[in-house]
Protein backbone atom coordinates (compact mmCIF):
# COMPACT_ATOMS: atom_id res chain seq x y z
CA UNK A 1 0.00 0.00 0.00
CA UNK A 2 1.76 3.34 -1.14
CA UNK A 3 1.37 6.18 2.03
CA UNK A 4 1.56 9.67 0.56
CA UNK A 5 3.93 11.70 1.83
CA UNK A 6 2.32 13.94 4.19
CA UNK A 7 0.95 11.23 5.46
CA UNK A 8 3.74 10.22 6.45
CA UNK A 9 4.40 13.23 8.34
CA UNK A 10 1.02 13.45 10.21
CA UNK A 11 2.12 9.89 11.35
CA UNK A 12 5.46 11.79 12.67
CA UNK A 13 3.76 14.76 14.27
CA UNK A 14 1.74 12.30 16.34
CA UNK A 15 4.81 9.91 17.24
CA UNK A 16 6.32 12.90 18.47
CA UNK A 17 3.52 14.17 20.51
CA UNK A 18 2.84 11.15 22.48
CA UNK A 19 6.38 10.24 23.07
CA UNK A 20 6.35 13.82 24.84
CA UNK A 21 3.67 12.66 26.61
CA UNK A 22 5.21 9.36 27.83
CA UNK A 23 8.81 10.94 28.02
CA UNK A 24 7.25 13.88 30.69
CA UNK A 25 5.31 10.76 32.49
CA UNK A 26 8.50 9.07 33.03
CA UNK A 27 10.66 11.60 34.26
CA UNK A 28 8.31 12.83 36.83
CA UNK A 29 7.78 9.22 38.33
CA UNK A 30 10.94 9.35 40.07
CA UNK A 31 10.98 6.51 41.61
CA UNK A 32 10.27 4.18 38.34
CA UNK A 33 13.65 5.85 36.71
CA UNK A 34 15.80 5.15 39.35
CA UNK A 35 14.46 1.88 40.35
CA UNK A 36 14.86 0.86 36.26
CA UNK A 37 18.78 1.61 36.38
CA UNK A 38 18.88 -0.59 39.63
CA UNK A 39 18.85 -4.10 38.58
CA UNK A 40 21.14 -3.69 35.83
CA UNK A 41 23.55 -1.89 38.53
CA UNK A 42 23.25 -4.57 41.11
CA UNK A 43 24.50 -7.18 38.43
CA UNK A 44 27.05 -5.49 36.44
CA UNK A 45 28.50 -4.37 40.24
CA UNK A 46 27.47 -8.43 41.84
CA UNK A 47 28.24 -10.35 38.76
CA UNK A 48 30.50 -8.41 37.03
CA UNK A 49 33.00 -7.79 39.92
CA UNK A 50 32.21 -9.76 43.24
CA UNK A 51 31.35 -12.86 41.13
CA UNK A 52 34.36 -15.68 41.79
CA UNK A 53 34.68 -16.69 38.19
CA UNK A 54 37.32 -16.61 35.46
CA UNK A 55 35.71 -17.46 32.44
CA UNK A 56 37.99 -15.48 30.98
CA UNK A 57 40.54 -12.70 31.07
CA UNK A 58 38.81 -9.62 32.03
CA UNK A 59 35.05 -11.01 33.25
CA UNK A 60 33.85 -7.26 33.56
CA UNK A 61 34.50 -6.79 29.26
CA UNK A 62 32.74 -9.92 29.12
CA UNK A 63 29.47 -9.55 31.35
CA UNK A 64 28.95 -6.26 30.29
CA UNK A 65 27.55 -6.36 26.30
CA UNK A 66 25.26 -9.48 28.44
CA UNK A 67 24.03 -6.96 31.36
CA UNK A 68 23.80 -4.06 28.22
CA UNK A 69 21.40 -6.72 26.83
CA UNK A 70 19.39 -7.23 29.89
CA UNK A 71 18.99 -3.90 30.71
CA UNK A 72 17.26 -3.16 26.97
CA UNK A 73 14.98 -6.07 27.11
CA UNK A 74 14.10 -4.98 30.39
CA UNK A 75 12.91 -1.88 29.60
CA UNK A 76 11.64 -3.02 26.07
CA UNK A 77 9.53 -6.28 27.27
CA UNK A 78 7.68 -3.19 29.68
CA UNK A 79 6.52 -1.25 26.36
CA UNK A 80 3.41 -3.24 26.29
CA UNK A 81 2.90 -2.33 29.50
CA UNK A 82 2.62 1.04 28.67
CA UNK A 83 0.37 0.26 26.11
CA UNK A 84 -1.78 -1.81 28.49
CA UNK A 85 -2.24 0.92 31.24
CA UNK A 86 -3.24 3.42 28.42
CA UNK A 87 -5.56 0.44 27.31
CA UNK A 88 -7.01 0.07 30.88
CA UNK A 89 -7.84 3.48 31.83
CA UNK A 90 -9.66 4.78 28.48
CA UNK A 91 -6.51 6.68 27.19
CA UNK A 92 -6.01 4.20 24.29
CA UNK A 93 -10.21 5.19 22.91
CA UNK A 94 -9.66 8.32 23.32
CA UNK A 95 -6.76 8.44 21.08
CA UNK A 96 -8.43 6.19 18.42
CA UNK A 97 -10.83 8.47 18.43
CA UNK A 98 -8.95 11.45 17.19
CA UNK A 99 -7.84 11.77 13.69
CA UNK A 100 -4.37 11.35 14.21
CA UNK A 101 -3.38 8.14 12.39
CA UNK A 102 -3.49 5.72 14.57
CA UNK A 103 0.02 3.89 13.46
CA UNK A 104 1.82 6.94 15.84
CA UNK A 105 0.33 4.94 19.06
CA UNK A 106 1.93 2.09 18.17
CA UNK A 107 5.40 3.51 16.86
CA UNK A 108 5.32 5.99 19.26
CA UNK A 109 5.69 3.79 22.20
CA UNK A 110 8.25 1.34 20.57
CA UNK A 111 10.39 4.32 20.25
CA UNK A 112 10.16 5.57 23.63
CA UNK A 113 10.94 2.47 25.23
CA UNK A 114 13.67 2.27 23.03
CA UNK A 115 15.09 5.68 23.47
CA UNK A 116 13.94 5.16 27.47
CA UNK A 117 16.27 1.87 26.93
CA UNK A 118 19.31 3.85 25.23
CA UNK A 119 19.37 6.29 28.28
CA UNK A 120 19.62 2.87 30.47
CA UNK A 121 22.04 1.00 28.61
CA UNK A 122 24.23 4.46 28.73
CA UNK A 123 24.61 4.82 32.23
CA UNK A 124 25.34 1.32 32.76
CA UNK A 125 28.07 1.58 29.83
CA UNK A 126 29.10 4.69 31.59
CA UNK A 127 29.11 2.88 35.41
CA UNK A 128 31.07 -0.36 33.46
CA UNK A 129 33.58 2.11 32.13
CA UNK A 130 34.42 3.33 35.41
CA UNK A 131 34.51 0.17 37.26
CA UNK A 132 37.23 -1.25 34.85
CA UNK A 133 35.72 -1.86 31.14
CA UNK A 134 37.97 -1.22 28.55
CA UNK A 135 37.57 2.07 26.31
CA UNK A 136 36.33 0.97 23.18
CA UNK A 137 36.74 3.91 19.90
CA UNK A 138 33.63 5.68 18.24
CA UNK A 139 32.45 3.58 15.82
CA UNK A 140 32.98 0.57 18.11
CA UNK A 141 30.41 2.81 20.48
CA UNK A 142 28.21 3.56 17.41
CA UNK A 143 27.48 0.33 16.72
CA UNK A 144 26.40 -0.77 20.35
CA UNK A 145 24.55 1.40 20.16
CA UNK A 146 22.88 0.66 16.59
CA UNK A 147 22.60 -2.86 17.64
CA UNK A 148 21.42 -2.42 21.22
CA UNK A 149 18.51 -0.18 19.04
CA UNK A 150 17.75 -2.82 16.67
CA UNK A 151 16.96 -5.12 19.75
CA UNK A 152 15.23 -2.70 21.44
CA UNK A 153 12.42 -1.88 18.66
CA UNK A 154 12.52 -6.11 18.29
CA UNK A 155 11.70 -6.23 22.13
CA UNK A 156 9.38 -3.32 22.41
CA UNK A 157 7.12 -4.27 19.25
CA UNK A 158 6.99 -7.95 20.36
CA UNK A 159 6.07 -7.01 23.65
CA UNK A 160 3.37 -4.62 22.57
CA UNK A 161 1.78 -7.37 20.33
CA UNK A 162 1.52 -9.33 23.23
CA UNK A 163 -0.23 -6.91 24.91
CA UNK A 164 -2.80 -5.80 22.45
CA UNK A 165 -3.81 -9.41 22.91
CA UNK A 166 -4.48 -9.16 26.10
CA UNK A 167 -6.92 -7.92 28.51
CA UNK A 168 -5.22 -7.10 31.85
CA UNK A 169 -2.27 -6.40 33.54
CA UNK A 170 -1.53 -8.64 35.71
CA UNK A 171 -1.31 -11.53 33.02
CA UNK A 172 1.09 -9.02 31.13
CA UNK A 173 3.26 -8.62 34.07
CA UNK A 174 2.95 -12.51 34.43
CA UNK A 175 3.72 -12.70 30.57
CA UNK A 176 7.30 -10.70 31.01
CA UNK A 177 8.04 -12.55 34.29
CA UNK A 178 8.37 -15.49 31.92
CA UNK A 179 10.08 -14.10 29.50
CA UNK A 180 12.95 -12.39 30.70
CA UNK A 181 14.39 -13.92 32.88
CA UNK A 182 14.20 -17.13 31.38
CA UNK A 183 15.46 -15.46 28.59
CA UNK A 184 18.54 -14.31 30.00
CA UNK A 185 19.70 -17.01 31.36
CA UNK A 186 19.33 -19.31 28.53
CA UNK A 187 21.59 -16.68 26.77
CA UNK A 188 24.95 -16.28 26.03
CA UNK A 189 25.04 -13.62 28.76
CA UNK A 190 27.12 -15.07 31.83
CA UNK A 191 29.15 -17.55 30.22
CA UNK A 192 30.78 -18.52 27.08
CA UNK A 193 29.83 -21.19 24.85
CA UNK A 194 32.52 -23.43 25.78
CA UNK A 195 31.45 -23.78 28.71
CA UNK A 196 27.70 -24.09 29.10
CA UNK A 197 26.52 -27.52 28.80
CA UNK A 198 25.12 -29.34 25.71
CA UNK A 199 21.16 -28.60 25.97
CA UNK A 200 22.12 -24.88 27.38
CA UNK A 201 24.06 -24.48 24.22
CA UNK A 202 21.71 -25.44 21.82
CA UNK A 203 18.94 -23.02 23.65
CA UNK A 204 21.50 -20.34 24.04
CA UNK A 205 22.64 -20.67 19.81
CA UNK A 206 19.04 -19.56 18.74
CA UNK A 207 18.55 -17.09 21.43
CA UNK A 208 17.93 -13.84 20.26
CA UNK A 209 19.14 -12.32 23.07
CA UNK A 210 22.86 -14.41 22.06
CA UNK A 211 22.61 -12.52 18.93
CA UNK A 212 22.86 -9.45 20.60
CA UNK A 213 25.30 -9.91 23.07
CA UNK A 214 27.56 -11.68 20.28
CA UNK A 215 27.87 -9.20 18.27
CA UNK A 216 28.76 -6.57 21.17
CA UNK A 217 31.46 -9.07 22.03
CA UNK A 218 33.01 -9.51 18.30
CA UNK A 219 32.73 -5.14 18.46
CA UNK A 220 35.51 -5.74 21.33
CA UNK A 221 37.41 -8.18 19.84
CA UNK A 222 37.99 -5.16 16.47
CA UNK A 223 35.46 -7.80 14.52
CA UNK A 224 32.36 -5.77 12.67
CA UNK A 225 29.30 -8.00 13.02
CA UNK A 226 27.67 -7.45 9.99
CA UNK A 227 25.76 -10.96 9.63
CA UNK A 228 24.02 -10.45 13.03
CA UNK A 229 23.63 -6.81 12.70
CA UNK A 230 21.56 -7.93 9.77
CA UNK A 231 19.76 -10.53 11.41
CA UNK A 232 18.45 -8.39 14.15
CA UNK A 233 17.92 -5.71 11.61
CA UNK A 234 15.66 -8.02 9.89
CA UNK A 235 13.52 -9.95 12.89
CA UNK A 236 12.92 -6.00 14.15
CA UNK A 237 11.67 -5.24 10.83
CA UNK A 238 9.17 -8.36 10.74
CA UNK A 239 7.97 -8.06 14.13
CA UNK A 240 7.03 -3.79 13.67
CA UNK A 241 5.45 -4.76 10.81
CA UNK A 242 3.34 -8.14 12.76
CA UNK A 243 2.58 -5.75 15.54
CA UNK A 244 1.29 -3.36 13.18
CA UNK A 245 -0.53 -5.56 11.65
CA UNK A 246 -2.12 -6.84 14.71
CA UNK A 247 -2.70 -3.39 15.82
CA UNK A 248 -5.03 -2.51 13.20
CA UNK A 249 -6.74 -5.43 13.80
CA UNK A 250 -7.54 -4.81 17.35
CA UNK A 251 -8.56 -1.43 16.44
CA UNK A 252 -11.26 -1.63 13.89
CA UNK B 1 -27.11 17.84 7.95
CA UNK B 2 -27.95 15.57 10.43
CA UNK B 3 -25.35 15.49 13.31
CA UNK B 4 -25.88 11.75 14.53
CA UNK B 5 -27.81 9.44 12.46
CA UNK B 6 -27.95 5.34 12.24
CA UNK B 7 -29.87 3.20 10.11
CA UNK B 8 -30.07 -0.70 11.40
CA UNK B 9 -27.18 -0.79 13.17
CA UNK B 10 -26.60 -4.21 14.87
CA UNK B 11 -23.45 -5.58 16.39
CA UNK B 12 -23.10 -9.47 17.18
CA UNK B 13 -20.92 -10.51 19.97
CA UNK B 14 -20.45 -14.54 18.92
CA UNK B 15 -24.05 -15.16 19.96
CA UNK B 16 -25.04 -12.23 21.59
CA UNK B 17 -26.50 -9.04 20.06
CA UNK B 18 -25.43 -6.33 21.94
CA UNK B 19 -27.13 -3.64 19.71
CA UNK B 20 -30.02 -5.01 17.88
CA UNK B 21 -31.30 -2.95 14.52
CA UNK B 22 -30.78 0.62 15.97
CA UNK B 23 -31.89 3.22 14.27
CA UNK B 24 -31.58 6.94 15.61
CA UNK B 25 -31.51 9.90 14.49
CA UNK B 26 -30.19 13.43 16.85
CA UNK B 27 -29.54 16.78 15.66
CA UNK B 28 -28.37 20.16 17.80
CA UNK B 29 -29.56 18.55 21.04
CA UNK B 30 -28.79 16.79 24.21
CA UNK B 31 -29.70 13.15 23.63
CA UNK B 32 -29.43 10.95 26.59
CA UNK B 33 -28.82 7.33 26.21
CA UNK B 34 -30.20 5.39 28.92
CA UNK B 35 -30.17 1.81 29.87
CA UNK B 36 -28.98 -0.76 32.31
CA UNK B 37 -25.61 -2.30 32.38
CA UNK B 38 -25.26 -4.16 29.46
CA UNK B 39 -28.01 -3.06 27.43
CA UNK B 40 -25.80 -1.93 24.83
CA UNK B 41 -25.46 1.99 25.26
CA UNK B 42 -21.35 2.15 25.48
CA UNK B 43 -21.46 -0.49 22.58
CA UNK B 44 -23.42 1.83 20.65
CA UNK B 45 -21.26 4.86 21.12
CA UNK B 46 -18.11 3.02 20.61
CA UNK B 47 -19.48 2.07 16.97
CA UNK B 48 -20.58 6.07 16.26
CA UNK B 49 -16.91 7.16 17.78
CA UNK B 50 -15.15 4.70 15.32
CA UNK B 51 -13.64 2.39 17.59
CA UNK B 52 -16.05 -0.78 17.15
CA UNK B 53 -16.97 -2.02 13.58
CA UNK B 54 -20.91 -2.81 13.44
CA UNK B 55 -22.12 -6.23 12.29
CA UNK B 56 -24.71 -4.89 9.81
CA UNK B 57 -26.52 -1.39 9.47
CA UNK B 58 -24.98 2.16 9.33
CA UNK B 59 -24.14 5.30 10.92
CA UNK B 60 -23.28 8.61 10.03
CA UNK B 61 -21.54 11.43 11.58
CA UNK B 62 -22.26 14.85 10.37
CA UNK B 63 -22.92 13.18 7.12
CA UNK B 64 -20.18 10.47 6.76
CA UNK B 65 -20.08 6.90 7.10
CA UNK B 66 -18.63 5.96 10.03
CA UNK B 67 -16.76 3.06 7.93
CA UNK B 68 -15.89 4.80 5.42
CA UNK B 69 -14.25 8.07 6.08
CA UNK B 70 -13.22 7.33 9.74
CA UNK B 71 -11.19 10.23 9.60
CA UNK B 72 -13.55 12.78 8.72
CA UNK B 73 -15.93 11.41 11.40
CA UNK B 74 -13.11 11.27 14.07
CA UNK B 75 -12.39 15.16 12.91
CA UNK B 76 -16.29 16.27 13.37
CA UNK B 77 -16.48 14.43 16.78
CA UNK B 78 -15.03 14.14 20.44
CA UNK B 79 -15.67 11.17 22.63
CA UNK B 80 -15.03 11.20 26.52
CA UNK B 81 -15.16 7.94 27.96
CA UNK B 82 -16.55 6.99 31.39
CA UNK B 83 -12.70 5.96 32.67
CA UNK B 84 -11.58 9.63 33.55
CA UNK B 85 -8.67 9.07 31.31
CA UNK B 86 -6.46 11.87 31.99
CA UNK B 87 -2.59 12.68 32.96
CA UNK B 88 -2.77 13.05 36.72
CA UNK B 89 1.02 13.71 36.50
CA UNK B 90 0.79 16.45 33.93
CA UNK B 91 -0.94 19.73 34.87
CA UNK B 92 -3.85 21.25 33.39
CA UNK B 93 -2.59 22.85 30.87
CA UNK B 94 -0.48 20.44 29.65
CA UNK B 95 -2.82 17.91 29.66
CA UNK B 96 -4.32 20.08 27.61
CA UNK B 97 -1.18 20.79 25.25
CA UNK B 98 -1.09 17.36 24.37
CA UNK B 99 -4.37 17.71 22.85
CA UNK B 100 -4.07 20.62 20.94
CA UNK B 101 -0.57 19.03 19.27
CA UNK B 102 -2.15 15.66 18.53
CA UNK B 103 -5.11 17.76 16.69
CA UNK B 104 -2.74 20.34 14.95
CA UNK B 105 -4.27 23.37 16.30
CA UNK B 106 -3.05 26.56 15.06
CA UNK B 107 -2.48 28.64 17.72
CA UNK B 108 -2.95 26.53 20.79
CA UNK B 109 -1.74 28.60 23.43
CA UNK B 110 -4.37 31.20 23.21
CA UNK B 111 -6.64 28.49 22.30
CA UNK B 112 -6.31 26.36 25.30
CA UNK B 113 -6.28 29.35 27.96
CA UNK B 114 -9.54 30.35 26.43
CA UNK B 115 -11.49 27.03 26.99
CA UNK B 116 -9.47 26.92 30.52
CA UNK B 117 -11.18 30.22 31.57
CA UNK B 118 -14.57 28.57 30.08
CA UNK B 119 -14.28 25.89 32.02
CA UNK B 120 -13.54 27.75 34.91
CA UNK B 121 -10.25 26.30 35.48
CA UNK B 122 -7.64 29.02 34.85
CA UNK B 123 -6.35 29.35 37.97
CA UNK B 124 -5.22 26.07 38.47
CA UNK B 125 -4.19 25.38 35.13
CA UNK B 126 -0.49 24.84 35.96
CA UNK B 127 -1.24 22.55 38.86
CA UNK B 128 -0.97 19.07 38.71
CA UNK B 129 -3.90 17.53 37.65
CA UNK B 130 -3.73 14.97 40.74
CA UNK B 131 -4.58 17.43 43.18
CA UNK B 132 -7.52 18.50 40.84
CA UNK B 133 -11.28 17.22 42.45
CA UNK B 134 -13.67 14.86 40.65
CA UNK B 135 -15.38 17.60 39.45
CA UNK B 136 -12.64 19.69 37.59
CA UNK B 137 -11.45 16.51 36.09
CA UNK B 138 -14.44 15.84 33.99
CA UNK B 139 -14.02 19.81 33.32
CA UNK B 140 -10.68 19.03 32.20
CA UNK B 141 -11.79 16.38 29.95
CA UNK B 142 -14.47 18.72 28.43
CA UNK B 143 -11.87 21.66 28.17
CA UNK B 144 -9.98 18.84 26.42
CA UNK B 145 -12.70 17.67 24.15
CA UNK B 146 -13.45 20.87 22.68
CA UNK B 147 -10.23 21.85 21.49
CA UNK B 148 -11.00 21.02 18.26
CA UNK B 149 -14.19 22.20 17.68
CA UNK B 150 -16.00 19.31 17.51
CA UNK B 151 -19.49 19.10 16.20
CA UNK B 152 -20.76 16.34 18.33
CA UNK B 153 -19.49 15.28 21.78
CA UNK B 154 -20.52 11.84 23.31
CA UNK B 155 -20.12 11.70 26.90
CA UNK B 156 -19.90 8.15 28.39
CA UNK B 157 -21.41 8.72 31.94
CA UNK B 158 -20.06 12.01 32.57
CA UNK B 159 -21.39 12.78 36.38
CA UNK B 160 -21.17 9.15 37.69
CA UNK B 161 -18.87 9.39 40.84
CA UNK B 162 -19.24 13.39 41.04
CA UNK B 163 -21.00 15.17 44.02
CA UNK B 164 -24.09 16.96 43.34
CA UNK B 165 -22.60 20.15 43.25
CA UNK B 166 -20.16 19.05 40.79
CA UNK B 167 -22.71 17.26 38.70
CA UNK B 168 -24.55 20.61 38.01
CA UNK B 169 -21.71 22.44 37.02
CA UNK B 170 -20.89 19.76 34.67
CA UNK B 171 -24.92 19.49 33.13
CA UNK B 172 -24.48 24.08 33.38
CA UNK B 173 -21.76 23.79 30.71
CA UNK B 174 -22.92 20.87 28.39
CA UNK B 175 -26.47 23.31 28.15
CA UNK B 176 -24.38 25.87 27.35
CA UNK B 177 -22.38 23.90 24.65
CA UNK B 178 -25.52 22.75 23.44
CA UNK B 179 -26.94 26.45 22.84
CA UNK B 180 -24.19 27.29 20.89
CA UNK B 181 -24.67 24.48 18.35
CA UNK B 182 -23.21 21.38 19.58
CA UNK B 183 -24.43 18.31 19.72
CA UNK B 184 -24.31 16.34 22.59
CA UNK B 185 -24.43 12.32 22.84
CA UNK B 186 -24.91 11.16 26.41
CA UNK B 187 -25.27 7.61 28.12
CA UNK B 188 -26.34 8.07 31.77
CA UNK B 189 -27.56 6.04 34.62
CA UNK B 190 -29.14 9.09 36.64
CA UNK B 191 -32.53 9.00 35.45
CA UNK B 192 -33.34 12.28 37.46
CA UNK B 193 -30.45 14.42 35.20
CA UNK B 194 -31.54 13.10 31.96
CA UNK B 195 -34.76 14.21 32.84
CA UNK B 196 -33.91 17.45 33.70
CA UNK B 197 -31.02 18.28 31.07
CA UNK B 198 -31.42 16.31 27.88
CA UNK B 199 -33.90 17.44 25.10
CA UNK B 200 -34.87 13.63 23.88
CA UNK B 201 -34.11 10.14 25.45
CA UNK B 202 -33.92 7.11 24.12
CA UNK B 203 -34.36 4.17 26.48
CA UNK B 204 -32.49 0.93 25.30
CA UNK B 205 -32.46 -2.52 26.74
CA UNK B 206 -30.94 -5.60 25.53
CA UNK B 207 -29.84 -3.80 22.54
CA UNK B 208 -33.03 -2.30 21.40
CA UNK B 209 -34.79 0.63 21.74
CA UNK B 210 -37.52 0.75 24.38
CA UNK B 211 -38.82 4.45 24.22
CA UNK B 212 -37.89 7.33 22.50
CA UNK B 213 -38.60 11.02 22.69
CA UNK B 214 -38.60 13.97 24.88
CA UNK B 215 -39.11 13.38 28.70
CA UNK B 216 -42.09 15.23 29.51
CA UNK B 217 -43.73 13.48 26.41
CA UNK B 218 -42.57 10.15 27.65
CA UNK B 219 -43.95 10.81 31.10
CA UNK B 220 -47.57 11.89 29.64
CA UNK B 221 -47.75 9.34 26.97
CA UNK B 222 -47.22 6.36 29.57
CA UNK B 223 -48.62 7.24 31.98
CA UNK B 224 -51.13 9.23 34.37
CA UNK B 225 -50.33 9.10 37.99
CA UNK B 226 -47.65 6.75 39.70
CA UNK B 227 -49.10 4.91 42.86
CA UNK B 228 -45.78 3.16 44.43
CA UNK B 229 -46.28 0.93 47.07
CA UNK B 230 -43.96 -0.77 49.25
CA UNK B 231 -44.43 -4.28 50.12
CA UNK B 232 -43.25 -6.22 53.27
CA UNK B 233 -42.45 -9.47 51.59
CA UNK B 234 -43.07 -10.97 48.13
CA UNK B 235 -44.93 -9.27 45.71
CA UNK B 236 -48.31 -11.29 44.80
CA UNK B 237 -49.90 -10.20 41.47
CA UNK B 238 -52.94 -8.61 41.38
CA UNK B 239 -56.20 -7.96 38.90
CA UNK B 240 -57.34 -4.86 39.00
CA UNK B 241 -58.84 -2.95 35.66
CA UNK B 242 -58.24 0.26 36.86
CA UNK B 243 -54.49 0.36 37.38
CA UNK B 244 -51.56 -1.04 35.36
CA UNK B 245 -48.64 -2.57 36.85
CA UNK B 246 -45.54 -0.74 36.09
CA UNK B 247 -42.36 -2.19 37.35
CA UNK B 248 -40.91 -3.56 40.49
CA UNK B 249 -37.36 -2.53 42.13
CA UNK B 250 -36.43 -3.87 45.35
CA UNK B 251 -39.81 -4.48 47.41
CA UNK B 252 -41.18 -1.02 45.91
CA UNK B 253 -44.25 -2.07 42.93
CA UNK B 254 -44.80 0.70 40.87
CA UNK B 255 -48.76 0.57 39.15
CA UNK B 256 -49.70 3.02 36.72
CA UNK B 257 -53.51 4.74 36.85
CA UNK B 258 -55.58 7.51 34.89
CA UNK B 259 -57.15 8.70 38.49
CA UNK B 260 -54.82 7.91 41.01
CA UNK B 261 -56.67 9.38 43.93
CA UNK B 262 -59.79 6.83 42.95
CA UNK B 263 -57.12 4.14 42.33
CA UNK B 264 -55.67 3.87 45.77
CA UNK B 265 -58.39 2.20 47.54
CA UNK B 266 -59.32 -0.06 44.85
CA UNK B 267 -55.28 -0.85 44.56
CA UNK B 268 -55.03 -1.40 48.34
CA UNK B 269 -57.99 -3.52 48.64
CA UNK B 270 -57.04 -5.68 45.65
CA UNK B 271 -53.24 -5.92 47.07
CA UNK B 272 -54.55 -7.16 50.46
CA UNK B 273 -56.71 -9.75 48.28
CA UNK B 274 -54.18 -11.39 46.61
CA UNK B 275 -51.92 -12.33 50.02
CA UNK B 276 -49.45 -9.04 49.79
CA UNK B 277 -48.03 -6.85 53.28
CA UNK B 278 -48.59 -3.20 52.24
CA UNK B 279 -46.11 -1.33 54.04
CA UNK B 280 -46.91 2.30 52.98
CA UNK B 281 -48.48 3.65 49.46
CA UNK B 282 -47.68 6.59 47.68
CA UNK B 283 -48.82 8.97 44.99
CA UNK B 284 -46.94 10.79 42.99
CA UNK B 285 -46.22 12.56 39.39
CA UNK B 286 -44.55 9.95 37.13
CA UNK B 287 -40.92 10.18 36.71
CA UNK B 288 -38.52 9.06 34.12
CA UNK B 289 -37.69 6.56 36.29
CA UNK B 290 -40.88 5.03 35.88
CA UNK B 291 -40.63 5.80 32.10
CA UNK B 292 -37.79 3.68 32.28
CA UNK B 293 -38.96 0.76 34.99
CA UNK B 294 -41.75 0.41 32.29
CA UNK B 295 -39.71 0.12 29.26
CA UNK B 296 -37.00 -2.31 30.75
CA UNK B 297 -39.14 -3.97 33.50
CA UNK B 298 -37.48 -5.55 36.10
CA UNK B 299 -33.58 -4.99 36.43
CA UNK B 300 -30.91 -7.26 36.76
CA UNK B 301 -27.33 -7.21 37.30
CA UNK B 302 -25.52 -7.58 33.86
CA UNK B 303 -22.94 -10.10 34.43
CA UNK B 304 -19.44 -9.59 33.93
CA UNK B 305 -19.44 -6.79 36.18
CA UNK B 306 -15.86 -5.64 36.58
CA UNK B 307 -15.44 -4.63 39.91
CA UNK B 308 -11.71 -3.37 39.55
CA UNK B 309 -12.40 -1.29 37.04
CA UNK B 310 -15.37 0.05 39.14
CA UNK B 311 -13.40 0.55 42.03
CA UNK B 312 -10.55 2.81 40.19
CA UNK B 313 -13.07 4.65 38.51
CA UNK B 314 -14.29 6.16 42.13
CA UNK B 315 -10.78 6.10 43.31
CA UNK B 316 -10.00 8.64 40.52
CA UNK B 317 -12.74 10.43 41.00
CA UNK B 318 -12.49 11.49 44.99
Amino acid sequence: MEIPDDAHEEIMKGVFTYIERDFIRWIRYRVGVISSLVLPAAWLLFVGLALPVQFTGNYLDFITPGILVMTILTAGISSGSLLMFDKMLGFLNKFLAMPVPRESILISKILFITFRGIIQTSIILILATLIGASILNPLQYGMIYLILFLFGVFIAAFSTTVALYLDDHDSFAAFTAMVTMPLFFTSSALMPYEVMPDWLRMIAHVNPLSYAIDAIRDLGTGVIPVVPIGVLAVFAAVIVVISGYVFRKVTV
Amino acid sequence: MVAIQTENLTKNFGNLCAVDDLTLEADKEIFGLLGPNGSGKTTTVLMLTTLLAQTKGQAWICGYDTRKEPDKVRSSLSYVPQDMAIDTNLTGRENMMIFAKLYGIPHPRERIDELLGVMELSDRADDLAKTYSGGMRRRLELAEALVHEPEVIFLDEPTLGLDVGARKIIWEHIHALNRKGMTIFVTTHYMDEADRFCDRVGIINHGKIAALGKPSDLKTLLMKDVIAVTLEGDYHPIEEKTVLFVGQSDNVISFTAENGREALALLADALTRAGNKVKSMELREPSLDDVFLQSVGRQEESQGFEEWKYRMMLMRRS
